[in-house]
């Protein structure tokens, strides 16, 4: 079974913070032990399948024009920035 | 006025002048106000509908050009941009969220005349098979509604089977689309990954997911996918399907076709008496009508929920880490915060089932966990997407239950994680290997519905469509009372 601290580390780094912490730790457990079952899948010398896509597929990387006003859509900002809380 | 009618009906009524787009509008509005307080399908209403309706009616009068939806009032998912309509994702995080733009699918509707008639509940960014982890309240089962809707698109479904409106578009990621339209009877398709853009659609889990019809009808799903699909610059996984015409011979049958009845998808263990039965009974209705079934073992299909929930998770920590607040969000003033702890204030709001998600999605990735979990999920997907290909060279159609059980109880199963995901068993093998599945409804018992999945290879909806259609016309299904 996964160690409680590890995942209260992983939502911490997650910036989550438990309220109910109890539940949501039981929960996330069994979750984790269900996926054990892919320890029985035999699959480690399976080939990854990976889906490519051709640069000349992309749309041309060129700058279109916003005629849309997106800022007054922000909750905070000055001006023409958006306003973040203090990095410390 | 039937407002049960189907969008194909809809369509050849308001051309031969049997009521006007106004009228049928305002029908589908008093409809809303008189059982949506039971259902409580919709988190918010387009005000200006009636006025859309009144002007395709002008245009109509005046012999001008009408785009082919007539005005048909369409609802659609709540993690879908409508520009200038709040966008909530069913997340108190959102609750304030005007959308900016308009997304594909929605536009490609709008720009042939389908009026949005509102914005459906749905669990919280798509998280969730019940509607129940809704920060806005759960919807209720129009056949009982007691008994949960399905989900996470419940509300699309709930408004199309309640006749709310026409038809409605939900997103599926693990059966989101199919899984509703079992549990509400109605027909709920999930397009090959690619064929629709999902430009505008919310990221939860963007490897899988796609936006799909929800209709009442197998022919108005065809309908709809003919105006939703094809390239979209905005998306590049969209695939060019040369504007494929999938009502064209829609009623051609099944005869002499292939059909593996999946062994891990029908296994008695696994599914209810009463959708065991009506399985046995689908089989028999395709055997009737033509085609010859046989069992075919998906053996990676044990694992598919395990690896779906590992991918998801690790897509969704990463789709939901821009909920910071910052860019849009509640009101919520960042001064006196530092940065951190306003971020983790910040996501308080989010709803429990979200949370776990996001906890999942940070571990199973995460160093000395990946190799267990990320890993191994993505060589399962692999492993899988061989498997069907090689089914597909020997079989037209894979066939199973949608969903191994009927609709249940509001809160049987929330508090039990394992089992909540097991209900997604059927549903998950389409999304992991990309290919086309779609829910018609088939039986009711016991007042409640079963659905059939019918399961076809890339890009052959066109053939997948006409299967349904011939399921869909073996059974005579009651209205839904309410």
């Amino acid at each position: 079974m996964v160690d409680e601290e590890e995942i209260i580390h992983v939502a911490k780094l997650m910036k989550i913070e438990l309220a109910d912490y109890n539940i949501h730790i039981k929960k996330v457990q069994k979750m984790l032990e269900y996926f054990d079952i892919l320890d029985e899948a035999n699959i480690e010398s399976e080939d990854l399948i990976v889906q490519e896509t051709d640069v000349d597929k992309l749309r041309d990387d060129k700058h279109v024009i916003y005629d849309k006003k997106l800022l007054k859509f922000l909750k905070n900002y000055q001006e023409t920035y958006v306003k973040a809380p203090k990095l410390s | 006025m039937n407002l049960g009618i189907s969008a194909l009906n809809y369509v050849n009524s308001i051309k031969n002048g049997d009521f006007t787009v106004e009228e049928f509008i305002e029908k589908s509005f008093e409809r809303i106000k008189k059982v949506d307080d039971k259902l409580h399908a919709f988190l918010s209403f387009n005000d200006i509908a009636l006025e859309k309706a009144k002007g395709i009616d002008r245009r109509i009068s005046s012999n001008q050009k009408i785009g082919q939806c007539f005005g048909m009032p369409i609802s659609v998912k709540d993690n879908m941009c409508v520009e200038g309509t709040k966008t909530t994702c069913a997340s108190k995080v959102l609750e304030n969220f005007i959308s900016p733009y308009t997304g594909t699918a929605v536009s490609r509707l709008e720009t042939e005349d389908a009026i949005i008639i509102g914005k459906t509940n749905l669990d919280e960014f798509a998280m969730g098979l019940s509607t129940e982890f809704s920060a806005y309240g759960s919807s209720k089962n129009p056949w009982n509604v007691d008994y949960v809707p399905g989900g996470s698109s419940g509300g699309s479904a709930v408004s199309v089977s309640a006749n709310e409106c026409i038809a409605s578009l939900g997103s599926d990621t693990g059966g989101s689309i199919r899984n509703p339209a079992s549990f509400c009877s109605i027909v709920g398709l999930k397009p090959t990954y690619g064929l629709v853009s999902r430009f505008g659609l919310v990221s939860y889990a963007n490897s899988l997911e796609q936006i799909g019809p929800m209709t009442k009808t197998v022919e108005d799903s065809a309908f709809l996918l003919n105006i939703i699909s094809g390239i979209d610059h905005n998306d590049n996984t969209t695939i060019d399907n040369k504007n494929q015409d999938y009502l064209k011979d829609i009623d051609a049958g099944i005869a002499g076709k292939k059909i593996g009845v999946v062994t891990e998808m029908t296994n008695p263990n696994g599914l209810s008496t009463s959708v065991l039965n009506a399985t046995n009974d689908a089989i028999k209705k395709f055997e009737d009508l033509g085609a010859n079934c046989e069992q075919v073992s998906l053996g990676m299909s044990k694992y598919a929920v395990a690896a779906y929930y590992t991918i998801t998770s690790t897509e969704a920590g990463s789709n939901l880490a821009r909920y910071d607040n910052i860019r849009y969000g509640y009101e919520f003033d960042s001064s006196g915060f530092e940065f951190n702890s306003y971020i983790s204030q910040a996501r308080s709001k989010l709803g429990p089932e979200v949370i776990r998600r996001m906890i999942l999605g940070g571990f199973v990735p995460s160093a000395g966990h990946a190799g267990k979990y990320f890993l191994k999920a993505l060589k399962v997907k692999s492993k899988l997407i061989t498997e069907i290909n090689n089914i597909f060279k020997k079989f037209d159609y894979l066939i199973s239950p949608t969903v191994p059980i009927q609709p249940f109880k509001f809160g049987e199963k929330i508090n039990d994680p394992v089992s909540f995901m097991l209900v997604d068993f059927n549903t998950v093998t389409a999304n992991l290997t990309g290919i086309p599945a779609i829910s018609v409804p088939f039986k009711i018992e016991d007042g409640l519905p079963i659905g059939i999945q019918i399961m076809a290879n890339h890009m052959d909806e066109h053939s997948l469509l006409q299967a349904a259609y011939a399921l869909e016309k073996t059974v005579s299904l009651p209205e839904v009372e309410i």
